[in-house]
């Protein structure tokens, strides 16, 4: 086992290797310079000569690579200048607020959706199959934006149930219930359209394992029908549905984009279209290495989870 | 059956929980009385004046620094602030200022000549010791400057190597903004987020894309604040940001989108409203095709109707512009200019004099950017205007860091026109940066149409070295003229800047600086 995760570990090197030149590449080459950004009206040629001289971008470009490179081997993922802060601080300060958003989201809707499909197929062609697929095809259709802007008129402008936006109260304590209520909106809106895909995915996998002889057997031989679904069929069913989860939790991880630009989540992906659009390059390029990071660490866990559920699949 | 049941009972302990959950977060607490929450548009990047370009971080900084001098209330004029009195020599460059005695930096450290010379040394010294806080991008509004001296511990002398009449509106623009030498030494490069200055508010707090927090400063020179503190909250979301004054989460909204602004019609709230110094305009590429007559230029004016993009497109949030002056720097505004009027038939006239009916322009349209307002709304209503009178327009769109990279080094041989906007602290800043000959891109310049009237260039040179404000004034007044004439550019809008408050806020107004100034606010 330890072998299996060592080279799954190594194997993440080069992927991480190329994503960190793809990013530098594509901030280098995609018009606009940072100087211009920042200076905006008055950039002359002459003022962004010299802002770029100071911002260190005046060297070439494969130099300028190593040099990031090899700090950030060293752990310094240098300064952002648009926040005027550490990459590495801002990044960790955004990425636990994205991982509670996003955290949180797929956890509803890996529960949500597992259930709803289950459901689904324990009841093929049922009432409840029927009002889940309508369901689950609505969640699916909403753009998960736009549901988080009705939910705010209608929750937080309308009814006052919830705060509009941010992750903490601007005054009183900062406890569990204060999150609670900021994170409700936002995590439930970003967690609608997965939901549904995971409960389309659980149907279709249950229902083929239902069809299989040792589920006949397991009924043949008087287990009870709770039992017969939701311990052998279910546990049967999810090596087909966590790869699933794997990938839905990056779906997720990149929906909280959007869903962090409409509830103001001090996360990272709002971190991220701010800095693209200041021409940050630095927190850019060390803000996608890090998601990145976390993502392939992320679907190297679920490949080790479905090798436990399933051994035949560690080779 | 089993399996209903059980779901069935989970769905009951599931909305039992969220029920309670929920139920003592219906109450929503009010914004607590004297402290007066801000939405802002975005987090601001640093607390140092000299590091920040943004009118957003501006907005911030005014309330807790002071320069030695500001504008009078409600117009863009200058008055003393830090400094109680100034000489001008004869020639124009050399500036002596007195300062106010008495005055401390919230750190406790004294205000006087050291300071004064320490902050401009910073910023313009590459050797000084704390240059290196930096980088100070707009420190060029300061680059006529020679050298700072201390005379006494009360009096500072600016030495410029030429005559610079827009030197006092750079020192009361946060640029010039004064800090405390103490803190910068103290705090090094992590400055801009222990911010130290004189102004009528301190710094309390900054929690990193939450809120920055400001708390009154009972000793200041001008008087303390009536409001104990101001949260500034960033909302990058216009939509959010007008749920969040709806829901009464904020107190003051500024940059409120034109299509929201009917969700504050009533007693609850009040609209404010104040012209900037902000043009928005077209820029005509002077130097080949139509545009290089000047009778197609001035019927690019006529045919587009200002009135429809000021009134429909942007919902009375700006006003139709008649010159390349905004109406807001009152003191140097050539009240006598008219914008073009409306008027398909002489346009369509001046182009069959001219031979190009039925031209085909290139246009270049940004996506958004600062001071943009709706650019596609107006590139499109422009295109049709245009049409309307004969002219084929190809629209090319470009996000804005693409489009200023592709406008600011010239149209010459890609586009016939461009949308493109201003905001300024000083007359002098927009024409002599963008109407001079020897403001063409290949000078250095942002003169991307290529315009050039030596009688224009004479004008803005002079009154770039006149002293005297009248005499600037009627060199500003005569150069408006020649330009609308000229017809250079399409001289489209200038912005209104908005922001509404609740009705627990009194004694608000906008600035048409721009600048947001909070001392004299009261909130209930």
């Amino acid at each position: 086992m330890t072998g299996y995760i060592l080279k799954r570990l190594a194997s993440a090197i080069p992927v991480l290797f190329g994503i960190s030149i793809i990013v530098f590449v594509i901030m280098a080459l995609i018009p606009g310079d940072p100087a211009t950004a920042i200076l905006g009206s008055y950039a002359t040629p002459e003022n962004v000569e010299k802002l770029n001289r100071d911002l260190g971008l005046d060297k070439p470009m494969v130099q300028r690579y190593f040099i990031w490179l090899g700090n950030m081997l060293q752990g310094d993922f240098g300064r952002s200048f648009s926040l005027n802060r550490a990459v590495l601080d801002e990044v960790l300060d955004r990425f636990g607020a994205t991982l509670i958003l996003a955290g949180t989201a797929f956890v509803l809707c890996s529960l949500l959706g597992i259930a709803a499909g289950v459901v689904s197929a324990a009841r093929q062609y049922g009432l409840a199959d029927k009002a889940i697929t309508f369901a689950v095809l609505l969640g699916i259709s909403i753009p998960s934006f736009f549901l988080g802007m009705m939910m705010i008129l209608i929750f937080a402008v309308k009814l006052r149930w919830f705060p509009v936006s941010g992750m903490w109260p601007i005054y009183g304590a900062r406890d569990l219930s204060a999150l609670i209520s900021h994170l409700t909106l936002p995590a439930l809106a970003l967690a609608v359209v997965a939901t549904g895909v995971i409960a389309r995915l659980s149907r279709s996998a249950m229902l083929e394992v239902l069809r299989q002889d040792f589920i006949r057997t397991a009924r043949a031989k008087g287990v009870h029908e709770r039992s017969v679904i939701w311990r052998h069929a279910l546990r049967a069913a999810m090596v087909s549905i966590i790869p699933v989860l794997g990938v839905q939790a990056g779906f997720v991880l990149s929906g909280a984009v959007y869903i962090e630009m409409v509830f103001q989540w001090p996360g990272v992906g709002r971190m991220l279209v701010d800095a693209i659009l200041k021409r940050d390059i630095l927190l850019v390029q060390g803000g996608v290495v890090f998601v990145a990071a976390c993502y392939v660490m992320f679907n190297i866990a679920v490949d080790v989870a479905q090798s436990l559920l399933d051994p035949r699949i560690k080779t | 059956m089993k399996l209903l049941k059980l779901s069935r009972r989970a769905m009951l302990a599931a909305g039992a929980a969220t029920a309670l959950a929920l139920s003592p977060l219906s109450v929503q607490a009010q914004t607590p009385e004297d402290v007066l929450i801000v939405g802002q548009i975005a987090e601001p990047k640093a607390l140092d004046p000299a590091a920040v370009t943004a009118v957003n971080d501006f907005r911030i900084l005014m309330n807790v620094y002071d320069g030695l001098v500001r504008y009078k209330d409600g117009t863009l004029e200058v008055e003393p602030s830090l400094a109680t009195s100034w000489d001008i020599s004869e020639d124009g460059t050399v500036y002596t200022f007195s300062l106010r005695d008495g005055v401390t930096f919230h750190d406790g450290s004294a205000f006087n000549a050291d300071a004064v010379k320490f902050n401009f040394d910073r910023m313009l010294d590459e050797n000084h010791p704390y240059h290196n806080t930096g980088p100070f991008p707009l420190s060029f509004f300061f680059s006529a400057v020679e050298n700072v001296e201390v005379v006494d511990d009360l009096t500072v002398r600016f030495t410029l190597n030429a005559p610079y009449a827009p030197f006092l509106s750079n020192l009361a623009y946060p640029t010039g903004l004064i800090v405390s030498p103490d803190a910068v030494e103290q705090h090094g490069t992590e400055f801009g987020r222990n911010p130290s200055g004189t102004g009528a508010f301190k710094f309390a707090e900054w929690r990193s894309n939450e809120a920055v927090v400001i708390e009154a400063n009972a000793d200041y020179w001008d008087g303390a604040p009536e409001l104990q503190a101001v949260v500034f909250r960033p909302i990058t979301d216009a939509n959010t940001r007008t749920a969040e004054m709806l829901a009464g989460g904020i107190d003051l909204m500024v940059e409120v989108p034109p299509v929201a602004l009917s969700e504050f019609q009533g007693e609850t709230y009040t609209v404010h409203e104040q012209a900037g110094p902000h043009v928005w305009f077209l820029i005509l590429n002077a130097k080949e095709g139509p545009f290089a007559d000047v009778r197609v230029r001035q019927a690019a004016n006529y045919a587009i109707n200002k009135e429809a993009i000021v009134n429909d497109v942007l919902e009375g949030t700006a006003a139709v512009a008649a010159g390349p002056t905004p109406p807001a720097f009152a003191w140097a505004y050539n009240e006598s200019l008219e914008p073009y009027p409306y008027d398909p038939d002489k346009a369509r006239e001046l182009l069959a004099e001219a031979g190009a009916e039925g031209a085909e322009l290139t246009f270049y349209v940004t996506e958004g950017g600062s001071g943009m307002l709706d650019p596609v709304a107006m590139g499109t209503a422009i295109q049709a205007d245009l049409q309307a009178v004969g002219l084929t327009v190809n629209i090319e769109t470009y996000e804005w860091n693409t489009f200023l990279g592709e406008v600011n080094p010239g149209l010459e041989g890609k586009a016939d026109m461009a949308e493109m906007a201003w905001m300024t602290n000083d007359p002098d800043t927009l024409p002599f940066l963008a109407l001079r000959t020897a403001a063409w891109p290949d000078q250095g310049g942002f003169n991307s149409g290529y315009y050039s009237n030596p009688k224009v260039d004479e004008l803005l040179e002079a009154a770039r070295a006149a002293t005297d404000q009248a005499e600037r004034a009627r060199l500003y007044q005569e150069m408006q003229v020649i330009v609308q004439e000229d017809a250079p550019w399409v001289f489209v809008a200038n912005w209104k800047q908005n922001a509404v408050t609740s009705d627990r806020v009194e004694n608000f107004s906008l600035q048409p600086s721009f600048f947001l100034l909070l001392d004299d606010v009261v909130k209930n």
